[in-house]
């Protein structure tokens, strides 16, 4: 008898093979075949299952990301006219002056969170690989943006989450990109849709949840929520958007009241000092023109606008001045 | 009243239309209180042992030139050979008299972020509206620089004065009294901290004479919104200072020699609120570059371009907060 172990021992206890059953090369190979199978079986659902926690994981980052982005807006607006050019003094900068400003712009703020909002619903919903490559081809890309931040504007955050990254890239960020970056690579190997990872087995969403700790300890955001949940900001610190200003001066009883007056629907002039911003209109003072000039509070909250119609000296001519002069 | 003729002049007419004049400044500081000295800058149209020619904004003047005169180039006594025709010239004029009793040659300050470091060349990103510059160390200086920047790597600050060539500046001696640090790490001053009516700190000086000319200052926190002409970008900087304009006016006194003045700000200093520095000229600052002044106006308050700055207290002047409830603290949202 050539039959070793378990298979000599199964066909001694079936009993239906007898010494006739010699084609052990046979019956060993496939044996072996079955174990490895077990072992290939093993490693992919171990795959499928650390790829199916990275899907409402992203997910999640995704959402967060985008509400944060349009509950903390960004402090300022692009500083940018009509043209697109800069309205700051001197030359407009070379590297990133025009990107870094669109970015801080309410509009791309919102674009960006429908989209993130978009990618996470897709996420959740479909197990479609078009979706998961747009979601790591996004992160992967980020993981690019935050290292050019960090080395070429140091001082400038990355706006992930909305006002809260106001602070510079440090390497915690460039960290957490890495990170995402990787769990993104991970999901392309998912097979499930984030929903009905959801509604699966709890290992998946226990992976998922120390993943979301990981990623929280490297946010910078997390202490700047907590410091801005404790104090309001004195009112000649605080950013205050021009939207704002705007905002507030249309609902004031000072613009109602000198509405008639104003001759143009913007401003000539804006600037700010200290809790105080500016705005110059061009109005008519009984027909003769002036200058109308609105101060509205910087303040968080109860913000006040007063208002004075200034007009100016009539300019008196060369003639007339050089004669009093002489006198 | 007559109309207002600037910017800034017609600015501060229609602020004190909507909000009243304002109250006249309190004390101020202790120590002695001096006016600006008298100084010019401009470009050497000639240059004699008793008389020097410049052409500044307000036209062509003539100083005399004694056996005091110092001529400052490059960190060295330079002499006359230094005054040539076309050079660009900051004069300190004798408290009495025509007379000019210092001179720099060429002055030039690069202040920034360290983008790349060659081999004896830094180039350096200065903020938005200021681009980028190279700078040589020559062998000279590359020992002084690398005690005050000992990582001379991207993403570092750096501070050198430095001297004007044709083949750009040329660094003299470090800008900064302590060792730079990382530029997007500086600390910031606390979120609630109020802007306090007198600051102290450290002013600087930046530019050289030809992008810098006249008196004014960079501000830290100049209003990025509107026609305030601040930077977007502009970190909060490590001293709690109120946001100001283009045009408005700060108050500055030179603690170090008792000048003091005002100086309108001409531009957004985004670079000096990355820096938390202190000045040591006559005793120990607190942290923050509170202005940086034009060459011209530091030079006026009682400053050496060659040393870089002066002890200072700041009057931002910003105009009064409302009164009321707007003032009161409570929960940001």
């Amino acid at each position: 008898m050539m039959n070793t172990g378990l298979l000599t021992t199964g066909v001694l206890d079936t009993g239906v093979l007898d010494t006739g059953v010699l084609d052990t090369g046979v019956l060993d190979t496939g044996v072996l075949d079955t174990g490895t199978a077990h072992a290939g079986v093993l490693d992919t659902d171990v795959l499928a299952g650390v790829g199916n926690a990275q899907v409402p994981l992203l997910a999640a980052v995704l959402l967060l990301a985008g509400a944060a982005k349009l509950v903390f807006r960004e402090p300022v607006s692009a500083p940018v006219d009509a043209t697109g050019r800069h309205r700051v003094i001197g030359v407009p900068s070379r590297d990133g002056g025009r990107v870094l400003p669109w970015r801080r712009s309410r509009r791309a703020g919102v674009a960006l969170a429908l989209a993130e909002g978009a990618l996470a619903a897709a996420l959740l919903a479909t197990p479609a690989l078009a979706a998961r490559v747009a979601v790591t081809a996004v992160f992967c890309a980020s993981v690019w943006v935050v290292g050019e931040l960090r080395v070429r504007h140091p001082g400038s955050g990355c706006g992930c989450l909305g006002s809260l990254s106001d602070e510079g890239v440090g390497r915690r960020g460039v960290a957490r990109a890495v990170l995402l970056a990787g769990a993104a690579l991970l999901a392309l190997a998912a097979p499930d849709a984030g929903l009905r990872v959801l509604a699966g087995g709890p290992l998946p969403l226990a992976l998922a949840a120390l993943e979301l700790a990981v990623l929280a300890a490297l946010s910078p955001e997390i202490t700047a929520l907590r410091r801005r949940r404790r104090k309001v900001m004195p009112c000649e610190r605080r950013p205050s958007p021009l939207a704002e200003t705007l905002e507030t001066l249309h609902a004031s009883a000072a613009w109602r009241r000198h509405a008639p007056a104003v001759g143009a629907a913007a401003p000539l002039d804006v600037w700010r000092e200290g809790c105080w911003r500016f705005l110059l209109f061009p109005a008519r003072d009984g027909g003769a023109p002036a200058d109308l000039v609105f101060a509205v509070s910087t303040a968080e909250r109860d913000r006040t606008v007063r208002a004075a119609l200034i007009r100016p000296e009539p300019e008196i001519p060369a003639r007339t001045l050089a004669a009093r002069q002489m006198k | 009243m007559k109309p207002p003729r600037s910017r800034g002049s017609r600015r501060r007419r229609d602020r004190e239309a909507a909000l009243g004049a304002p109250p006249a400044p309190g004390p101020g500081t202790a120590g002695p209180r001096r006016p600006p000295q008298r100084v010019l800058s401009g470009v050497v149209l000639d240059a004699s042992p008793h008389l020097l020619v410049l052409h500044t904004a307000d036209g062509e003047r003539r100083l005399a030139m004694t056996g005091e005169t110092s001529v400052r180039h490059g960190g060295l006594s330079g002499g006359l050979a230094a005054l040539t025709a076309g050079c660009s010239v900051v004069v300190r004029q004798a408290p009495q008299g025509p007379a000019a009793e210092r001179l720099w040659v060429e002055p030039a300050r690069i202040a920034g972020t360290i983008l790349a470091c060659g081999r004896g060349t830094v180039e350096v990103e200065m903020g938005p509206h200021r681009g980028r510059a190279t700078v040589v160390v020559p062998p000279a200086a590359r020992g002084p620089v690398q005690v005050r920047h000992p990582r001379l790597e991207p993403g570092f600050l750096f501070d050198a004065i430095c001297v004007r060539t044709p083949d750009g500046p040329r660094a003299v001696r470090p800008g900064t009294p302590q060792p730079a640090h990382r530029a997007g790490r500086p600390a910031a001053a606390s979120r609630s901290a109020p802007a306090a009516e007198l600051v102290q700190g450290t002013v600087t000086w930046f530019g050289d004479c030809v992008s810098a000319p006249g008196r004014g200052a960079a501000y830290p926190a100049v209003d990025p919104e509107g026609d305030a002409g601040g930077c977007a970008a502009a970190p909060r900087g490590c001293v709690p200072l109120p946001y100001l304009s283009l045009g408005s006016e700060i108050g500055v006194h030179n603690e170090c020699g008792g000048h003091e003045g005002t100086v309108p700000v001409t531009e957004c200093g985004c670079a000096a609120a990355r820096w938390c520095d202190r000045c040591v000229e006559c005793g120990t600052s607190p942290r923050g570059r509170l202005a940086e002044l034009t060459p011209e106006a530091f030079v006026a308050l009682g400053g050496d371009l060659e040393k870089g700055c002066f002890n200072a207290v700041l009057r931002p002047g910003a105009p009064a907060p409302p009164a009321g409830p707007a003032r009161r603290r409570g929960w940001a949202w």
